[in-house]
């Protein structure tokens, strides 16, 4: 408890304080001086921006850049250009929102906001100065004063201590925002690749019901079908077209999120002459192994595997440092109870009728609520509050790795299963239809609905895959911070029934 | 199961099909070789093609007949008394080329081979279950002792799997009659048991005439998915096969005839519905039924007889027109293989603009139906497996467009006596043959239509009818 020693020999210099401020304003100056040279606290190089940079490369591969200048622009906007040249890629999208996200700019630039409080923190601040007239009849009094906070002057070390604290939380933050951000990103992007994937599955799908349809109409003209079985076929089309409005609404959602998140807006007049983004047709395919298996949560080692895992979690590293800082916090607390409750000022009177006076004058808050028992219990209390958010932080995060990974390899499982078991099959199934449509067992109505039927699983396959590749995100995302875990809002399809069920 | 021992002899074009057995694909339950040791050897068919008749050279001679697509079982003969061997066992039927049925039946096929004995005969029958359950051999229209009649339960106990009983009577009345298991009989039917038993006269019967060929074959029913093996043995009357001797078109062989042969051909019909039977070119008479000869007097010609069900029918005719003669059951369905009864009706549907738009979704989709069903025989697409064409047969002119219950009639000229060999296709005299009239047409002269209704109609249109209801109130007086 190193501060508790320098704390009280700030104390010493606090009590001279008021002596030496006797000595007037040049002696304050004086002093000012000589606490601000005793500050250690200026800007860095970095504004503490290459720690992120550091956490860019090691967590995700990618560059970040705090763009301040327009030569820092200029680079980003020729990135930009060649990233955005080809379809893009999970990695380009992520990359592009880490550069061109204003959010992620904004909570750079609260890097920049708190660091300059950290210096501030270690900086003397300057000395107030007032000056009041007042009248009462005659007499004019001249109150002229001048202050400056001695309380702070003497925790300043310790408001040092806290600021680095503060600035360092604030950077894991930013940290966090940057992860977040790229989870996210990669989200948006599976989901309006998917998104855009079953646009096309669901044209194909109202064209199906179209032909049905079409057929219908003339099946009617010529005789051979009745009102009913004509407005079957046609309420089969008008509900194709309806899912299609809706996978494309759901489409266009997910393409303006994605927008947002990568900050690239072909419209916005910083980004002329960038082109908007091309999504590939397909995603990714499913990999053929799992390579995130390091997390097992049969085995025994469960416990230590996510433990080790939590650690590593950013809010975790968080809410431990932040009861660090509550302890020390409590710590100070216990010496500076007196110092926090003064506020110190040197006071000059004078009057036009009346010699000047000349004094000090000290304002005390009321120790009987603020500095006794009480105050202690309050920072024990926020004490314990952090020790409890930390466990339950800690807990929460190894529930959500348990849960992100379970996730992972259920949704891995069930998008192999459309693609190896399910897909196939349909297409199996679509075979002998053929075969049995040219033996005239079954019509052309149950054709068309079975391509339809076909059509649905496969766009239910690649929702599979997309799902697999939200629960990859947010099983990555689990191992360093808190994952969304929202999985996406499937584009729910109403199988079109088959004709022949007429 | 193979045939070593050759209890009868002139069975030379016999010995090739009798040897061998059905591919295993499926297992009745097996009988012990000492049980089988006293038993007259079981014989088997391997082929479902036509056998020649099957001379008797032992017991009283007759006149023996021909089974399409079928086989007459040899018997030996044990101190007068005529043996056979039936195994009831399951069996792989092939109903067309290219197409097998997975079916029970007696002997390796479905039907089970022709019993022909004479009038008078001592018959002892074994019959031996290889089956997974218990069946019965009841004799269709037999005059015998009642706990010979062979239904399970009422008469007799049931033949258990792997066990062998043993039928005996005397075929007492001359005629044309059937056999099949009264156990479980609506699967074992719907799977195929059934045969054929012919009772010839022992000498000259006033009512029954010698004929020069005489064939007979059962008419059976199966409702086999496309691209499955098994019947549906649930299914009661929409069938999607409908065979002869479990045999459908271009499966079914011709009945080849010599010009100016007196013909019978005895029909039993063990489907569910009835089937109208008619031969083209010339007239028949229905000479007997299951209950026997019918009087002379009590004849008519016919070119069309119907055979209920559970019914048979013997009709004669003499081949004295040369030609190929379509034979067939006159129900339009009868004379298709498997198709889709839901399927709707395409004719006079243009498909023009829809069918691009549905072969960019199905590629292999070809439009069809838009002017009739013929278009499905010609295009020959794939189908699903051991799946029989709703409509084929390669005819001289082109496509037969026929199933099911369709053969033909073959009077030939120069066919020997006793052949029964396919002469190939009827080669017509000059002149003999529809063509294309290719000169001036006509204008077709149209009549005005001169009738006018019986009765002008009554509907008249529909008016909203404001009906009051009085509610009963107080007492109610009768006026």
């Amino acid at each position: 408890m190193n501060y508790l020693k320098s704390s009280y020999a700030y104390w010493d210099i606090i009590y001279l304080l008021p002596k030496r401020s006797r000595g007037y304003i040049k002696r304050c100056s004086a002093f000012t001086a000589c606490i601000t040279l005793s500050a250690c606290a200026s800007f860095s190089q970095d504004g503490g921006f290459a720690v992120v940079q550091q956490t860019a490369t090691d967590k995700l591969h990618k560059n970040v850049q705090w763009i301040k200048s327009d030569v820092d622009r200029q680079q980003v906007n020729d990135r930009n250009k060649e990233l955005l040249a080809q379809a893009l890629t999970v990695d380009a999208a992520v990359q592009l929102a880490l550069l061109n996200n204003k959010g992620l700019q904004a909570s750079f630039d609260t890097l920049g906001i708190a660091e300059s409080d950290l210096v501030q923190a270690g900086r003397m601040s300057n000395p107030g100065f007032s000056f009041s007239r007042l009248r009462r009849g005659d007499e004019v009094e001249f109150d002229r004063g001048i202050s400056f906070n001695i309380a702070r002057l003497i925790a300043m070390p310790l408001t040092s201590k806290m600021e680095r604290h503060r600035f360092e939380q604030t950077q894991r933050q930013v940290m966090m925002e940057m992860l977040i951000m790229a989870a996210e990103t990669r989200k948006a992007y599976f989901i309006a690749v998917a998104a855009e994937e079953s646009v096309r599955y669901l044209q194909q799908v109202k064209r199906s019901a179209e032909a049905g349809a079409e057929l219908a109409k003339r099946m009617k003209a010529a005789g051979n079908f009745n009102s009913l079985q004509e407005a079957r076929e046609l309420s089969f089309y008008s509900d194709a077209a309806l899912n299609l409005a809706r996978a494309d609404q759901a489409r266009i959602r997910s393409r303006e999120r994605l927008i947002r998140l990568l900050g690239i807006d072909q419209f916005s007049e910083e980004n002329t002459g960038v082109t908007s983004f091309k999504l590939p047709e397909r995603l990714p395919d499913l990999p053929d192994v799992l390579t995130l298996t390091d997390v097992k949560t049969e085995s025994d080692e469960e416990a230590t595997v996510i433990n080790k895992l939590v650690v590593q979690r950013l809010d975790v590293q968080a809410a431990k440092l932040n009861t660090q800082q509550l302890a020390e916090s409590l710590g100070l607390n216990k010496v500076t109870r007196f110092i926090n409750v003064l506020e110190l000022g040197g006071v000059r009177n004078t009057s036009n009728q009346q010699a000047t006076q000349h004094g000090y004058e000290v304002r005390l808050e009321l120790p009987l609520f603020d500095w006794g028992t009480a105050r202690t219990a309050k920072a024990e209390a926020l004490y314990m509050q952090a020790v409890n958010q930390a466990n339950q932080t800690a807990l929460e995060a190894r529930s959500e790795i348990r849960e992100a990974y379970a996730n992972y390899r259920a949704s891995y499982d069930i998008a192999r299963h459309y693609r190896d078991e399910v897909v196939p099959l349909k297409k199996r199934i679509s075979q002998e239809n053929q075969l049995r449509y040219n033996g005239m067992f079954i019509s052309v109505f149950d054709l068309l609905a079975d391509a339809r039927s076909q059509i649905t699983s496969v766009n239910s396959a690649i929702d599979a895959l997309k799902d697999f590749w939200l629960a990859q995100a947010d099983l990555e995302m689990s191992m360093t911070g808190k994952p969304s875990m929202i999985s996406s809002q499937s584009t729910v399809i109403s199988v079109s029934g088959s004709a022949a069920e007429h | 199961m193979t045939n070593r021992r050759h209890f009868l002899s002139g069975m030379g074009t016999m010995a090739g099909a009798v040897a061998g057995t059905i591919a295993a694909a499926v297992t009745g339950a097996s009988v012990s070789k000492v049980a089988m040791a006293a038993l007259p050897e079981p014989a088997t068919q391997i082929t479902p093609d036509t056998m020649p008749p099957l001379h008797p050279t032992t017991g009283r001679p007759y006149n023996p007949v021909v089974t399409l697509n079928g086989w007459t079982l040899p018997w030996r003969m044990n101190n007068g008394i005529k043996e056979f061997h039936l195994v009831a066992e399951p069996v792989v039927r092939e109903m067309a080329p290219g197409f097998k049925a997975h079916l029970w039946g007696y002997n390796g096929q479905s039907p089970g081979p022709t019993i022909e004995v004479v009038e008078g005969d001592r018959v002892r029958i074994f019959v031996t279950n290889r089956l997974p359950e218990h069946t019965s051999v009841h004799w269709h229209g037999q005059r015998l002792p009642n706990g010979m009649d062979g239904v399970s339960g009422l008469t007799q106990p049931s033949i258990q799997p792997g066990k062998t009983f043993v039928y005996e009577f005397v075929a007492r009345r001359p005629g044309t009659f059937m056999y099949h298991p009264h156990a479980d009989e609506m699967v074992q039917m719907a799977m195929g048991m059934m045969g054929f038993w012919i009772t010839h006269p022992k000498t000259k019967h006033p009512l029954i005439d010698e004929v020069d060929r005489d064939f007979v074959f059962l008419l059976n029913a199966y409702d086999i998915d496309p691209g499955a093996y098994t019947p549906k043995i649930m299914t009661m009357l929409d069938f999607n096969l409908w065979s002869w001797n479990s045999r459908i078109f271009p499966g079914i062989d011709p009945l080849v005839v010599r010009k100016n042969d007196k013909v019978r051909i005895r029909i039993g019909n063990l489907t569910m519905t009835n089937h109208p039977i008619h031969i083209h070119g010339h007239e028949f008479q229905v000479t007997g039924t299951d209950g026997g000869a019918i009087p002379k007097t009590a004849r008519w010609p016919e070119v069309t007889t119907d055979i209920a069900v559970g019914q048979m029918r013997q009709i004669e005719f003499v081949a004295n027109e040369e030609g190929d003669w379509a034979f067939h059951c006159h129900k339009s369905h009868h004379t298709m293989n498997a198709m889709g009864h839901t399927v709707p009706t395409m004719i006079g549907v243009d498909h023009a603009k829809v069918a691009k738009e549905i072969t960019d979704l199905v590629p292999a989709y070809m439009a069809m139906g838009d002017s009739g069903m013929a278009d499905m025989a010609q295009m020959q697409m794939p189908l699903p497996d051991n799946t029989a064409p709703m409509m084929t047969g390669d005819g001289p002119f082109g496509s037969v467009d026929m199933g099911g219950m369709f053969s033909v009639v073959k009077v030939r000229k120069n066919q020997a006596a006793g052949d029964y060999k396919d002469p190939g296709w009827y080669q017509h005299p000059k002149g003999t043959v529809a063509f294309e009239w290719v000169g001036a047409l006509p204008e077709a002269k149209r009549l005005s239509p001169e009738g006018t209704q019986a009765a002008p109609e009554n509907i008249k249109p529909e008016k909203e009818i404001e009906v009051q209801i009085r509610k009963p109130e107080g007492h109610m007086h009768h006026p």
